[in-house]
This record gives C-alpha cells, sequence and structure tokens, in this order.
C-alpha cells in the first residue's frame, strides 16, 4: 500500500545505516527519514530483522497498515529491547528510513512512546550496532 | 627422604640441560584470543595493518558496517562469467522464505557488525559467530586439510598455525556464498587466509584477511577487520533466523 500523509517528517540525512543481512541501500532511502505515529498491531522480535506492525491514520482519517523493519533482533537486545518492549494498541511514533518503492514500509531508527520516551539505547551513529 | 629429593632435583636439571643441548625451547606461550569480542569494525586510523599487502590484492572498504552499492565490487577483478551472474543478481531475489536465512559464509560473516567468542585451546580453537550462529573450528594439531572429496560448507575447512604472536588460519572447502552483499559470490574453490593479532594491551583483535579463487577473480581480495574486548560476562546471543521474515517483503 501506498500512502501520501502529509504529516511526514522528512529530514535529510547523509549516511546510511547498513544490514549485514540484506543490503540497506537497496531496499531504503539512504538520504530521507520520516517519523509515522500509529498504534502497535503487532510485534515480532525474530532475527534477522524484528517487525513492528502499526495502523496509521491518514489525512483522510483511512487507517494504513505499516510495518517497520528493525535492527537484528541480538543486536536490539544489548540495546535494551526485549520482545515485551511493545505492547498491542499502544501508541508509537517510529523515526527511520522509508522504503525506496513507496511502500508503507520502513527501516526503524528509533521509537518513541506517546510520552516521549526512547525505546532502549538510542543508536548513537548510523552504525547498525 | 633427602635423596630422593636430590634425585629429582637432578632429573630437572638434566631434563633442563638435554632441551637446551638439542637446542629446544619450552612451548612458546601463545597470546589468548579467548573472549567476547564486539561487532566488527573496520580498522581506525591508529591501528595499523601488519606489514604490506602482497601483490595483485585490493583491499575492501566493507569491513563492519558499511556496505559497497550495488554494481561496486571495491575493486576485484571479476572474471566475465562471475561478473555477468553479479550483475543479473537482484537483491530482492534474496527476500524469499527458503533463502532469507542462508548464511553467508565466513569469507563475509567474518567482517560483519556481529560479535564473535573466541574459546582458545592447544589442539583446536573454536570461534562462535553470533551472525547466524556459525561455528568455526580451527584445527591446530598440524593436521592437513580435509580431502578434495569432503563436503563444502559456509564455515570450511580450517587449519591453524602460530607465527610468533599471530595466529595464521588457511580455511578451504568453503561453499559458494556472498563476498560483498551485493551479488558477487564466491565459488567453492575460493581459500583463505586470516591472520589474526592483538593490539599491545590486548584490548582489540585485529586480522588481515586474504581470499583468492582463480575461478571467479584475477586478483585476491583484502579485508582489516578489528573487535574490541568485551567484559568477561558479556555473551553472544542465539541467532536463530526465522525465514518468515521474508514474508514482510512478499507482501510489499
Amino acid at each position: 500500500m501506498r500512502s501520501s500523509l502529509p504529516w511526514l517528517v522528512l529530514l535529510v540525512v547523509t549516511a546510511a545505516p547498513a544490514s549485514a543481512h540484506h543490503s540497506f541501500a537497496v531496499f531504503f532511502d539512504d538520504q530521507t527519514i520520516i517519523e509515522v505515529t500509529g498504534s502497535v498491531t503487532d510485534f515480532h522480535f525474530t532475527n534477522p530483522h524484528a517487525i513492528i506492525s502499526f495502523t496509521v491514520k491518514n489525512a483522510k482519517g483511512e487507517v494504513e497498515p505499516w510495518r517497520a523493519e528493525t535492527n537484528a533482533v541480538t543486536l536490539l537486545r544489548r540495546r535494551g529491547w526485549t520482545k515485551d518492549s511493545l505492547t498491542v494498541g499502544e501508541t508509537i511514533t517510529v523515526e527511520g528510513w522509508r522504503a525506496r518503492d513507496g511502500s508503507n514500509y520502513m527501516r526503524m531508527r528509533t521509537v518513541k512512546r506517546a510520552d516521549g520516551t526512547v525505546l532502549g539505547t538510542p543508536v548513537s551513529n548510523q552504525r547498525v550496532d | 627422604m633427602m635423596a630422593r629429593v636430590t634425585t629429582l632435583v637432578l632429573l630437572v636439571i638434566l631434563a633442563a640441560w638435554t632441551l637446551v643441548a638439542q637446542g629446544q625451547q619450552p612451548p612458546a606461550k601463545h597470546p589468548n584470543f579467548s573472549g567476547y569480542w564486539s561487532a566488527g569494525r573496520a580498522f581506525r586510523a591508529s591501528e595499523a595493518p601488519q606489514g604490506p599487502l602482497p601483490p595483485n590484492t585490493v583491499l575492501l572498504a566493507d569491513a563492519g558496517a558499511p556496505e559497497l552499492p550495488s554494481g561496486n565490487f571495491g575493486g576485484l577483478k571479476v572474471k566475465a562469467a562471475a561478473l555477468a551472474a553479479a550483475m543479473r543478481w537482484k537483491p530482492q531475489d534474496e527476500m524469499s522464505i527458503s533463502r532469507v536465512c542462508l548464511p553467508p559464509s565466513i569469507v563475509y560473516s567474518m567482517q560483519g557488525p556481529f560479535p564473535m567468542e573466541i574459546h582458545q585451546g592447544t589442539e583446536f580453537i573454536v570461534i562462535r559467530l553470533e551472525y547466524y550462529d556459525l561455528v568455526r573450528i580451527i584445527f591446530m594439531d598440524g593436521r592437513p586439510h580435509l580431502p578434495a572429496s569432503a563436503p563444502h560448507t559456509k564455515v570450511g575447512d580450517s587449519v591453524g598455525r602460530w607465527e610468533g604472536n599471530t595466529l595464521v588460519v588457511d580455511t578451504t572447502h568453503l561453499s559458494e556464498s556472498t563476498i560483498t552483499n551485493n551479488g558477487l559470490n564466491h565459488s567453492d574453490n575460493v581459500r583463505m587466509i586470516e591472520r589474526f593479532w592483538l593490539s599491545g594491551d590486548g584490548k582489540t583483535l585485529m586480522a588481515r584477511q586474504e581470499f583468492e579463487d582463480p575461478e571467479v577473480l584475477d586478483n585476491r581480495g583484502a579485508r582489516y577487520v578489528a573487535w574490541d574486548r568485551g567484559a568477561a560476562n558479556d555473551h553472544i546471543f542465539p541467532y536463530e533466523c526465522d525465514p518468515s521474515f521474508a514474508a514482510n517483503y512478499q507482501a510489499k
């Protein structure tokens, strides 16, 4: 599904993270960071990458499904994440790199809860660790 | 009692004299690589490589997190057939249930941004990679490589030796797998030589990886990789790759 959400925050960046598992740059726009806010519908905490599924209301009030791919779960664990870090129904804001094909799919950089708390230890730079 | 002690002392002296007379030294104490080593990374400017690269060898700049973009093979001279295959490769091809959890061989895995554990013995050394749960055994007992007919695997057949404080590992019997994570594969005939050494303070493990594959390459490739020593209670996590991840790409 493609989205034209007007409230996506776009930031120009100059560097990209890398996936050791599959090529990051091929699948994600490494020059643009977006922020998407929505409600968690599922959190699949397995390697090679965890998946956060969430729904987002677009400008027309329609609900769109989104997914955010994370780093490897083993790396997330070291940054304080667990399989219970996210609860279905909670509101989160995901920041990351959007899929190049324009679909509602992104690579996560950070996740914030509704109160602004950032989950786990934030990534200090663009490296995957 | 005194006579026994005197006899024992004489025997020890005799043994030591015999060693000296034969020009032999007691077994050297090798550096201890055992422990947890954090995610692989490129060398820092302050970390000097160990000697020059051999002739006709290109240094790949993708150690650690960086990746080479599509169509860029880092200066490797790729033979025509392998190059054509690499250029036909599409990353989407890897995102299938049957392929997404196939581990890369150690040619690629050893430089990735994942930690590892080393368990060093005298007869063999075990390297456990977090990445795809790969486990390497490096035989240090002087045995030859497996016969040519032996199966090839993603970790291959590794034999090692000490050159001073440097561990030199020679690996054959690797199965075909990616070199650069962007479509270029080595063949079953790749051979990799790794040299491992510790920094002066023992806090960093460094390696020079060299590989040659006459079936695929007209030159040789090399990487410098470094790992920082973790705490005594650090450990790798199970990777346990879940192929259902690929469904996310099928559904897009």
